[in-house]
């Protein structure tokens, strides 16, 4: 579903991805882990089409999506959950759902106003909110929910939108451990559900729960790429974490 | 002859004044719009002072820089609070305000009639009228100003300023005083800017609100960007290169009310291409995706 | 005192006038995150256009309108795709500096094609004023009025209701996360930005029916314009309007009161504008209109 080839990226002297590659099949689940600065989030941002590599090319389903703006990528069913809340914090949480489900219809036809859609589309987003139990709060400012919450509601408004595929960047980071159980079974739910699933995690045990598969990064490529149980016992993880266990 | 003697006093004051804006904008990026409302106020204090109070060149310098320079510690109490959008709209009320008073404040300023028969400088018995000896005298400040000004970009003051235009928050976690440079770096620039428009009364011998508008700002600001904000050299071969390029113009037969705004149109387009050209380099990037 | 409703009709009017100029700026401002400083010129250039179309070549009112509309949206696609796209990426000042070329330039132009001289749209004759209830106002003010709350409305309509408004209010809040949505940042930008210019230029036509037109207004009026986003809260476009009324109404009064005896002369009303800007900088940044504690 997913692959990506030899990408490189660097801002000025800092190179930030280098010639980082590797494939997600259709339905897998996946974890990206690495120190700080190894590159995680600036993949994220190059997949959703906010960077554009210098070298190296993205395939999505087979189309290479490599030079396309990041709207169409996000049409074509790349879907993102950010690090730094993504919920629109002035809408209400209702209004963010319905935000999502309109995404992809075309900008003239937007500018029509139909009360009948509305009232649908107002109905169909209330049974997102259900599936995160935050109905009650559907008329609610999105700013006044948790942190967790509004991960929850991000996460449930790119399922709303029609994502394929699932960029989750740090999705329990500054939740909390109370919520931390709804976030994932959210996330065990769209694995469920077949969706294409890519997160990046401090937490390795977390990740180790719905991970098939763990890739690890530093300094921009792609060092280990194999099941938690392998990478958890590797020497090289331990090596870019701790430095080397040389005695 | 006189007219190439006319066009090198005109060179001397814009090195001052646009050098001195190098200062503030160049280095420290403070995008400071009130630039010419410190140069409209040297221009009127001298103004003022010389014909109304008889004063002589070196108080009415002196008065003019140390006007302009509390002028800019009145802009930097308020706008070294802001951030970069307001910083710039802030001082670009500043000096629409001082254009307004200008214009408004008819018992000072004489409002659009302008202040006419300011006398040349008069000292050691040297004849000022003669535009080669005011030639020496501005050419000489304007050399001098340099000299000071570049001795100025070599100190650590300056390297800070460099430092706070790209991450402020950087800086003061090195211990700077980063408004305090700013509000040093503000002052030295508009007391030579005070400078400037002192010379530039002793020269014209008349002044009005027109001269200082938001035009002669963008010129200058032209002037600056076209030299590299921050290059010192930069920004003299640009003075001369821009204050010289339109004055072919002139003997081109046109109606003189064109000739102003074509000016206006050229310094705007160099402008324009300018910073297109160089726009990944030109300002630093403070924002982050 | 009894020349207080006559001052906050000319309130309402400025006001009106100056909302129409500013809430495009504050759409532009929320989507792009620039201060566009030629706005105040598209407001003159697109006068003058309606002049050159109405004046010099004498056609009615609504060919001369759709003209002026056609040429305005050209040139304000235009303008975004040479004066302002190429720059957002790189630093705010960038996109304020070349602005400032366009407006400059627009200014130049308009100066070496129609002259520097004054120029008025009105015919003198046919805008006499009208007493209401002891206010005098002429058509053209009632116009001025009603036109800015039709306008206005159907702006809040567009962007409360519609789909499209809500993907304008995701896009000022959160561009990324906006994209990620299926939100094209470029097309909506390219279209707000042609309504604000649409807007500016309707607001200079207004102008130059109740005052006159001359090339160098750009200035003053980009700067009211900034004055009212100021005091409302930049890109709150519904602060920007309150505070394009609450301008017109600081300048109406400081010049129509009598401070006890004292008033003030007719020609500091710009100033206050840019009095207010440097006021609320100093003592409430984000804007009166705005619960307290935004970063800015």
């Amino acid at each position: 579903m997913l692959r990506v080839e030899e990408i490189s990226f660097s801002i000025g002297h800092f190179h930030i991805l280098q010639e980082l590659s590797f494939e997600l099949i259709a339905g897998e689940t996946a974890g990206i882990i690495g120190p700080n600065g190894s590159g995680k989030t600036t993949l994220f941002n190059t997949l959703s089409g906010f960077h554009y590599p210098q070298k190296g090319k993205i395939f999505f389903q087979d189309q290479d999506i490599t030079r396309l703006r990041p709207y169409r990528r996000s049409r074509a069913g790349i879907g993102r959950v950010f690090q730094n809340s993504g919920v629109f914090r002035e809408m209400t949480v209702l209004e963010n759902i319905v935000t999502a489900l309109e995404g992809k219809t075309s900008l003239w036809k937007s500018l029509l106003y139909s009360p009948k859609r509305l009232r649908a589309l107002r109905e169909e987003s209330m049974s997102y909110l259900e599936q995160i139990s935050l109905a009650d709060k559907a008329k609610a400012k999105a700013s006044s929910l948790s942190g967790g919450q509004q991960r929850l509601l991000e996460i449930i408004r790119t399922v709303a939108f029609g994502a394929e595929l699932f960029l989750l960047d740090e999705p329990t980071a500054g939740v909390s451990p109370r919520m931390k159980d709804d976030v994932i079974n959210l996330i065990k739910k769209l694995q469920e559900d077949g969706k294409t699933v890519l997160i990046i995690e401090h937490d390795i045990n977390f990740i180790k729960e719905f991970c098939e598969r763990i890739i690890v990064l530093d300094q921009g490529t792609v060092i280990l790429d194999d099941t938690p149980e392998k990478v958890a016992g590797s020497e090289k993880l331990h090596e870019i974490y701790f430095g080397s266990t040389a005695a | 002859m006189e007219y190439v003697i006319h066009l090198c006093i005109l060179i001397s004051i814009y090195l001052i004044l646009t050098q001195s804006f190098n200062i503030s904008f160049g280095l420290g990026l403070l995008f400071n719009l009130a630039h010419v409302a410190s140069y409209a106020i040297g221009a009127y204090a001298t103004a003022l002072f010389a014909t109304e109070l008889g004063a002589n060149f070196f108080e009415c310098v002196v008065v003019s820089m140390l006007l302009s320079g509390l002028f800019s510690l009145l802009i930097g109490g308020i706008s070294l609070r802001l951030e970069q959008d307001y910083f710039a709209v802030g001082t670009l009320a500043f000096s629409a305000l001082v254009s307004a008073l200008l214009i408004n404040w008819k018992s000072l300023t004489r409002g659009v009639l302008g202040i006419p028969g300011i006398p040349r400088p008069e000292f050691l018995s040297i004849d000022f009228y003669n535009n080669l000896n005011f030639l020496f005298l501005s050419g000489s400040l304007a050399i001098f100003v340099l000299i000071i000004l570049y001795l100025l970009f070599q100190t650590p003051f300056a390297r800070a300023l460099k430092a706070q235009a790209e991450s402020e928050s950087a800086t003061k976690a090195l211990a700077c005083n980063t408004a305090l440079i700013c509000n040093v770096s503000f002052f030295i620039s508009s007391a030579f800017a005070g400078l400037a428009g002192s010379l530039y009364a002793y020269y014209i011998n008349y002044i009005d609100p027109s001269s200082f508008s938001l035009t002669e700002m963008v010129f200058i600001l032209t002037i600056t960007v076209t030299g590299r904000p921050g290059s010192f050299i930069g920004c003299i071969l640009a003075t001369f290169f821009l204050v010289l390029l339109p004055e072919p113009l002139r003997f081109i037969d046109m109606s003189p009310g064109i000739l102003g705004p074509m000016r206006q149109a050229l310094y705007a387009t160099i402008l324009f291409v300018v910073v297109y050209i160089n726009r990944r380099n030109i300002f630093p990037v403070k924002r982050s995706v | 005192m009894d020349i207080l409703p006559q001052l906050l009709v000319n309130a309402l009017i400025t006001g009106s006038i100056y909302a129409l100029a500013s809430s495009g700026l504050s759409l532009t401002y929320g989507l792009l995150r620039i201060l566009n400083f030629a706005h105040g010129h598209f407001m003159m250039a697109g006068a003058y256009v309606f002049y050159f179309f109405v004046v010099e070549h004498e056609l009615a009112l609504f060919p001369a309108a759709l003209l002026t509309i056609i040429a305005g949206a050209i040139f304000s696609f235009l303008a975004l795709k040479i004066f302002i796209f190429p720059f957002t990426a790189f630093s705010f000042f960038l996109a304020f500096v070349t602005t400032i070329a366009l407006g400059t330039l627009l200014e130049s132009a308009v100066s070496i094609v129609f002259g520097v001289n004054v120029k008025s749209l009105s015919t003198g004759a046919s805008f006499e004023s009208i007493e209401i209830g002891g206010v005098y106002i002429t058509p053209v003010q009632i116009i001025i009025i009603a036109s800015a709350i039709i306008l206005l409305s159907l702006l809040a309509c567009v962007i409360h209701k519609t789909p499209f408004g809500r993907r304008v209010r995701a896009l000022s809040e959160s561009e990324h996360a906006a994209q990620a949505l299926g939100m094209s940042k470029n097309k909506i930008s390219t279209l707000c930005f042609t309504v604000a210019t649409l807007f500016a230029i309707y607001a200079g036509v207004m102008v130059g029916y109740e005052t006159n037109l001359q090339p160098t207004m750009g200035n003053a009026y980009t700067i009211k314009a900034f004055a009212a986003m100021i005091l409302g809260g930049l890109g709150n476009i519904w602060g920007t309007i309150a505070g394009s009324y609450l301008l017109g109404l600081i300048e109406n009064l400081s010049i129509g009161l009598d401070f006890g005896g004292y008033s003030l002369p007719a020609g500091y009303k710009d100033a206050f504008a840019f009095l207010i800007i440097l006021l609320v900088l100093l003592f409430r940044p984000q804007g009166l209109f705005v619960r307290g504690g935004r970063k800015f």
